[in-house]
Order: C-alpha cells, then structure tokens, then sequence
C-alpha cells in the first residue's frame, strides 16, 4: 500500500463496521423471499395461459375443429418449453464475485449476451410453429366459407402485426446484445 | 487455512469496513441505497469467505468482492448517463452540490461524480488508487496487467493534477 492520493478520501467512512452475520443471514431470507415471489407470479402467469390454451384446444376438438385443436395445443407446448427455458437460464446463473473483477465483469456480460443473443431461439421460436398453425387453421376454415382471396385478406393483418411484433422484439435484443457484444470486446482489450 | 470464516470476516471487518463504505458512497449517490449496497458487500463477503483458501491475500479477496458486488449494483441500476472512459475525459465532472463551500467536501464530490461517470474497471481502478492501493495490488484485485492499471493510474493523476492549481499530495505507486 502506498501514501494515499487524496487523504480526505480516508477521512470519510472511519466510522463504519461490518454488518452482524445475523443481518446477512436475514436479508438473504428476504432475497430468496423475494424470488420465491417473482417466480410464483411466472409461472401462475404461464401456468393460466398454459390451461387457457389447452382448454381452447379440447373445445375445438369437440367441436371437431382438428387444425385449430392442434395448433393451440402445439402454442401450449411452445408457452411450457418458454417456461422451462427461463428457469432452466435462471437456475444457470453462478455467483463467483471473489472473482478477479474483469474475469467477473466479462462474465456477466458474455451471460446476457448469450441470452439476448438466443432470444428468437428460446423464446420466440417455440412459439412460432403454433402461431403459425393457428393461422393457417382459421384461414383454412374462413376460406371454405367465404372463398380464398377473403380468407387471405382477413388473415394478412393479423399475421403481419404478429409478425412485426415478433421482429421488433428479434430486433431490440440482438442491438441490445451486439452492444454488450462491444463491452467485452473493449473488457478483451483491456487485458 | 486455520481461520474460520468468523474470524476472516472479523479481520476483515477490522481492515476494510471504511474502505467498503467509501466505495459504497461512491458509487450510490442516495445515502439510504449507499448503506445497503454496503451491506449486500459486507453479505457477499460473508457468505464467499467460506470458499477462501487463502490462494490471495485476504485484502485482494475482499476488494474484489466489493468492487464486483458494486458493479452489479450499478449494472441492476437503472440507466443512467452514457459512461465515458477515462481516456475521454479532459476534466473532472461538476458535482451535484458546487455551491458546497468547504472545499475538500467539493473535491470529494467531483470525484465521486467522475467514478459514477466512468465505466467499471476504471471505475474500479481509481477507487482503489484513492484508497492508496499500489498498481500491482490492484492488478491483482482488477484482473489486469499492472501495465494496464499504470497508464490507468496515470491518466487519473493527470485529470486530478490538472484540476488542482497545486497537485494532490501523491504517494509512489509505480
């Protein structure tokens, strides 16, 4: 250690002591509380949307509907592998802060850039072949009622506003990743 | 390794609880959020402690939790000012308070602005040159070569020697 630069930099905090092992132990209760809390409102979220698209699947089966059945059916599926994604990237998560800070920092950021970066993988792509199915169903069953050029008309706003949506969310993670991407770099050139 | 984890975090409290409120305040201007971030140090560094082995020396370990905790703190942190590298800057930023009169208190807070304003392993780095840390010592917490911490180190006293019409008292730390 040397002479420090600024001495009224040492000055402040003289005062302070480490906080009672006991408060640790409190708020790391508190914490799991928390995220015991956050992720029974995910997956209450997930699990309703989850019911909500079976049951539409058994009544359109019952009512002899077989496509859109089984393209809510197929969503179902998509809405619970979404689910098992995000807890399987959040249980990934290990925490190493004794870490030197670059070798830290550098990996927190390689974790959300991986994780920006398959966002259409593990979070949209499930979703897109049950989309898409239904779609396909409902233009299918509109089109032997009022004819195809109806059929493609009615269904063109829905599907180009879905896919839209789907593109902008694509979209917003891959720059939000390439500028992470950029993070490590000038973190690699760094060393 | 013959301590256990109570007495490290005790030797440790001993050492470094001013240093880790410095940093603390440093990084969170908000005095309430400032002392719980301290204490989500002081936490990490309980529970990590029982994974100490003493490959490094305790003072390395202890900053390196602190410093990364304070990183996450400030990336979980909603979005602030663009950050600027230290090469970047020419001058130390403004503080929120210039019409503070005594003038130790305003240079303290002009600094405290620049290391909020300042990517983290800069950030890191003049927190620990201010806390006296020699440029292999903080190579050492940092993670980086103590040539990249020395031009590092250099920049900062060039921003703070230009800021000063007489230069800060400045120790050997080459």
């Amino acid at each position: 250690m040397s002479l420090p630069p600024l001495t009224a930099w040492l000055d402040a905090g003289k005062d302070a002591s480490f906080s009672d092992p006991a408060a640790c132990a409190a708020r790391a209760s508190k914490f799991e509380r928390s995220i015991r809390l956050r992720n029974s409102i995910e997956y209450s979220a997930g699990g309703l949307m989850t019911l909500l698209f079976g049951a539409s699947a058994v009544a359109a089966m019952f009512r002899s509907e077989w496509m859109i059945g089984i393209s809510m059916f197929i969503t179902m599926i998509g809405i619970t592998t979404v689910m098992w994604n995000l807890r399987r990237r959040g249980s990934n998560l290990v925490r190493r802060p004794e870490d030197p800070c670059v070798v830290h920092l550098r990996s927190q950021y390689v974790r959300q850039f991986e994780a920006l970066r398959a966002v259409p993988r593990w979070y949209l792509g499930p979703l897109i072949p049950g989309m898409a199915l239904l779609y396909v169903s409902i233009m299918i069953s509109v089109a032997e009622v009022t004819g195809w050029q109806q059929a493609l008309r009615g269904i063109a706003w829905p599907v180009a506003a879905t896919v839209a949506l789907f593109g902008a969310i694509a979209l917003i993670n891959w720059i939000a990743a390439r500028s992470i991407r950029r993070k490590i770099e000038a973190i690699d050139a760094l060393a | 390794m013959t301590q256990t984890v109570e007495q490290l975090y005790q030797q440790a409290g001993d050492e470094f609880a001013p240093a880790i409120a410095r940093l603390a305040r440093a990084v969170e201007r908000d005095a309430e959020k400032a002392r719980d971030l301290e204490q989500e140090m002081h936490c990490a560094l309980w529970t990590s402690l029982s994974r100490f082995k003493g490959d490094c020396a305790l003072k390395t370990w202890v900053y390196r939790v602190a410093h990364n905790v304070a990183a996450d703190h400030v990336a979980r942190a909603t979005r602030g000012p663009r950050k600027v590298p230290l090469e970047e800057i020419d001058t130390l930023p403004a503080a929120q308070n210039p019409e503070s009169d005594a003038a130790d208190a305003l240079v303290l807070a002009q600094v405290a602005e620049l290391i909020r304003s300042l990517p983290p392993v800069d950030a890191q780095t003049i927190v620990l040159w201010l806390e006296g840390e020699s440029a292999a010592e903080i190579a050492a917490i940092i993670g980086l070569s103590p040539g990249a911490v020395a031009v590092r180190v250099h920049r900062i006293k060039a921003l703070l020697a230009g800021h000063f019409e007489q230069p800060p008292k400045t120790g050997d730390r080459s």
